[in-house]
């Protein structure tokens, strides 16, 4: 009896605290993985259109600056909640004896991850040269990290906004779509080598896409029970990617490595943006269909409906998105990098033949497949856990 | 060891021994751009892609401004050179500028110095070599760091998935109700997980420095044959990136293979030679008379491309009869009592590691100086254990035929009538003990002279 009554004003005491608005360390948190979600494609586009860099560039330091907000606000929370005398504790999950919300542990051990990416990465550069390619070692230390702070970012707005309502709870989920986005933003960074659109008639391109993007996609919606969820994410991503491919390039930037093989005059952008928002609309449009079956029969329809989909709307797109008619500031398929030559294959909107073999692109398409199955069973599955923490 | 260590490892200790020259990756150059006179330092990074760092002094007045752009020296990159670099100013030393430029690829580049000032403007190209030579180690602080961070992150996330699986769904304040069994289950399946990745991780790395060492420059070979005063010379190629070729040797002022015999470890036997190439990558040529012993081998070469590199090796000499000579061959016993060349120093000036500084000399008679092989003068600074070896000339450190390749203009014009003084401008790479071969025709024969001093 005395322990129900003790757990009914703790509750209530985290409830009061909670009716107020969004804490401050989910803005933090926000504003921390919007920060490394820019900084990761403006330094991409900075290699792209100047080439050489520090580590003390805008575009490095915002991706920095991810990880220091994540390990500094979130470590204080840390701190805060275990010694202090912080309404949350009655809230948290208990870490090596320190204690705080279970996506706070996570973020800041992101943003740990992001830090020590920093001296490994310098010293691969003075050991092995600076690294012309996205998945290096490092990098994808530094990668791990940002999901991290990413994901304990989703986790810390998951647990506040499953004890939420109201106001609030919509707040939340606006916050919590808005994180998922920049989650599937950062998995494209990740597999970018196979998404350019010379690429989007090879099989290894839809594998890759396929391998990540229904983790996210299904997810949400799981995890948040908003009709429309899978829409609104990649909504957001894709007006993200667009603002970026229309903003760039109005920075001025000049070449500062040979050989420079074409003038670039301002920064290039990444490319225009997948179109998983067409396979993200018809999964919201049959979810009240398959959103009772078991996990796996669920993931086996949305995993073929996600490949069969965006399959059938990015291959033809491709085909224009990999032409003249699309070198425009709207598609922007003409921004080539300095070190494009003219015979390459973006120079000549030509398609990279991947796969040597009709059968080894039937073989990764039916693999792009089987990933788009087991992603979605994942997402569910991770969906289910965000749906129900609640510390 | 591991295979990658010990692959790293050979190619450490072969990079060590030789490049364009013998254990001295550094470029010195003395040159007009335009109408100033200056003398360059270009100091390769040991990766690539790397940070080359550039040197200018200004050894006319007048200089304002240096810009530095590096190309790659031929191909359709070298006609699109990237935005200029300003070089820093010296604030104690007006005349002296220093840089940084990025060398991306491997490779034969140059460097474009741009000088702006009372006398207008001009441009040098100094031709330089982009290798990488070794696999730089982690400082034992960082590597520390890392792999406390690695635990402790390691740790901490097995700790988060196990916190995660009792606490995180309750309400809060509800006491924990997960059994402990399926808590240490999922915190044992995460920390197998981890350790795969880990695990994954280390292959990777080891894989992308396997890729690496395969890049890191390894020597051609010279492999002496000798029958009676005659000597076979076969370059081989130890196995390092496909570039490189053997059936596209250019002439450097004249010949296609400059041959140097020094016998070691007394260094008192010095013969300059010019085999005749034969078929790629074997050569010919007749020895004189020399003293039996061991000599070392330097071999001197340059692509069409514009790489220059020093093939190295060793042969044991019976005493050779000797044939007939070429024009510009030419050989010595050191030292040598007829030598008309003296060393042209302040004794008070000390020799520094890494410094670029002239050394000059001239003759004790009052011969004049005749082009040698188009040159005032050569001269082959060596190191007493054979650790270095370099063939200069009065522009400096760059193959000649490289220079051709880089700017025909700029080449042509260092063509001078030599005067009175010989100065070949250099930079020893490391301290210790060194013996510098200077060579100047006069009286239509080629003196070799022969002069030791310690570097600090």
């Amino acid at each position: 009896m005395a322990a129900s009554i003790a757990f009914d004003q703790t509750a209530l005491a985290v409830d009061r605290a909670e009716r107020t608005a969004i804490p401050w360390y989910i803005w933090l948190s926000v504003i921390g993985v919007t920060s490394a979600m820019i900084g990761g494609h403006w330094d991409i586009s900075w290699h792209r259109s100047i080439g050489r860099d520090t580590f003390w560039t805008a575009p490095h330091l915002a991706i920095q600056l991810c990880g220091i907000i994540a390990g500094i606000t979130c470590g204080y929370l840390i701190l805060a909640t275990t010694f202090g005398n912080s309404s949350l504790r009655a809230a948290s999950v208990g870490v090596l004896g320190f204690r705080a919300p279970i996506g706070a542990f996570i973020t800041a051990w992101g943003g740990f991850t992001m830090i020590v990416s920093a001296p490994f990465d310098d010293w691969w550069h003075s050991a092995y040269g600076l690294d012309v390619k996205i998945l290096s070692p490092p990098h994808v230390v530094l990668a791990i990290g940002m999901f991290g702070v990413e994901i304990g970012t989703l986790v810390l707005v998951a647990s506040l906004m499953n004890r939420a309502s109201g106001a609030r709870r919509r707040m939340l989920l606006a916050l919590f779509l808005y994180v998922a986005a920049m989650i599937l933003v950062a998995a494209f960074t990740i597999i970018m080598e196979y998404t350019g659109r010379v690429m989007l008639h090879s099989a290894a391109s839809y594998r890759a896409v396929c391998l990540l993007a229904p983790i996210t996609i299904a997810m949400a919606p799981r995890a948040t029970g908003d009709r429309w969820a899978a829409t609104k994410l990649t909504g957001i991503y894709t007006v993200f990617l667009l603002a970026l491919e229309w903003i760039l390039p109005l920075f001025p930037a000049q070449p500062k490595l040979g050989p420079v093989l074409r003038e670039v005059t301002h920064l290039i952008p990444n490319g225009f943006p997948l179109l998983v928002i067409v396979p993200a609309f018809v999964l919201d449009l049959i979810r009240p269909r398959i959103d009772r079956l078991p996990n796996w029969q669920h993931a086996l329809i949305a995993g073929t409906v996600f490949f069969a989909i965006f399959l059938a709307a990015q291959w033809p797109f491709a085909t224009f998105l990999n032409s003249p008619a699309a070198a425009n500031a709207f598609f922007g398929s003409g921004y080539l990098e300095y070190f494009i030559s003219p015979q390459s294959n973006q120079a000549l909107y030509r398609f990279v033949q991947f796969e040597k073999t009709p059968a080894a692109f039937r073989n990764g398409l039916l693999i792009a497949l089987a990933c788009a199955i087991g992603a979605s069973w994942i997402g569910l599955a991770r969906g289910d856990w965000l749906r129900r923490v609640r510390r | 060891m591991s295979a990658v260590k010990r692959l790293v490892a050979a190619a450490l200790l072969l990079a060590g021994l030789a490049f364009a020259h013998v254990g001295s990756l550094d470029v010195y150059f003395q040159g007009n751009a335009g109408p100033y006179r200056v003398l360059v330092a270009i100091r390769p990074p040991d990766v690539i892609p790397g940070i080359a760092r550039i040197e200018v002094r200004a050894l006319d007045p007048g200089i304002d401004r240096i810009e530095l752009t590096p190309t790659p020296m031929t191909g359709e990159a070298s006609k699109h050179p990237p935005t200029a670099d300003a070089a820093q100013r010296s604030a104690a030393d007006p005349r002296y500028f220093e840089g940084k430029l990025w060398l991306m690829s491997t490779g034969a580049w140059e460097v474009h110095v741009r000088a702006f000032g009372s006398k207008g403007e001009g441009e040098l190209p100094v031709p330089v070599s982009a290798v990488a030579i070794r696999t730089r180690p982690m400082q034992k602080g960082v590597g520390y760091f890392l792999f406390g961070m690695m635990l402790f992150l390691s740790v901490g996330f097995v700790a988060i998935v196990g916190a995660a699986v009792r606490e995180s769904k309750l309400e809060p304040g509800a006491p924990p109700v997960a059994s402990k069994a399926r808590v240490f289950g999922w915190m044992g399946f995460t920390a197998a997980i981890l350790i795969a990745a880990l695990w994954f991780g280390k292959i990777w790395w080891a894989g992308d420095a396997s890729d690496y060492a395969r890049k890191i420059y390894k020597p051609l070979e010279a492999v002496p044959t000798v029958n009676a005063s005659q000597m076979d010379l076969r370059l081989s190629d130890p196995g390092w990136l496909e570039m490189r070729r053997l059936d596209d040797l250019v002439p450097d002022h004249g010949h296609l293979m400059h041959l140097f015999l020094v016998r070691f470890p007394s260094l008192d036997q010095f013969a300059h030679l010019h085999p005749e190439q034969t078929s790629p990558g074997f050569f010919t040529t007749t020895l004189p008379a020399m003293p039996a012993g061991h000599y070392r081998i330097y071999a001197d070469i340059v692509h069409e491309s514009g790489l220059a590199e020093t093939a190295v090796g060793n042969v044991d000499l019976p005493d050779v009869s000797g044939g007939r000579l070429g024009e510009d061959d030419a050989f010595s016993k050191i030292p040598d009592p007829d030598s008309a060349i003296e060393w042209a120093r302040d004794p008070s000036q000390p020799i520094t590691a890494k410094q670029a500084a002239l050394f000059s000399f001239r003759l004790k008679n009052n011969d004049a100086i005749e082009p040698y092989m188009g040159m005032a003068g050569h001269a082959e600074f060596m190191k007493a254990d054979g650790t270095v070896f370099a063939h200069i000339h009065p522009s400096g450190s760059v193959a000649m035929a490289s220079m051709t390749i880089a700017s025909p203009e700029a080449m042509m014009a260092m063509h001078q009538t030599p005067g009175q003084l010989v100065s070949f401008p250099f930079g020893l790479p490391s301290p210790g003990h060194y013996r510098v071969f200077v060579q100047i025709k006069h009286g239509g024969k080629i003196d070799t002279g022969a002069f030791d001093f310690d570097v600090q």
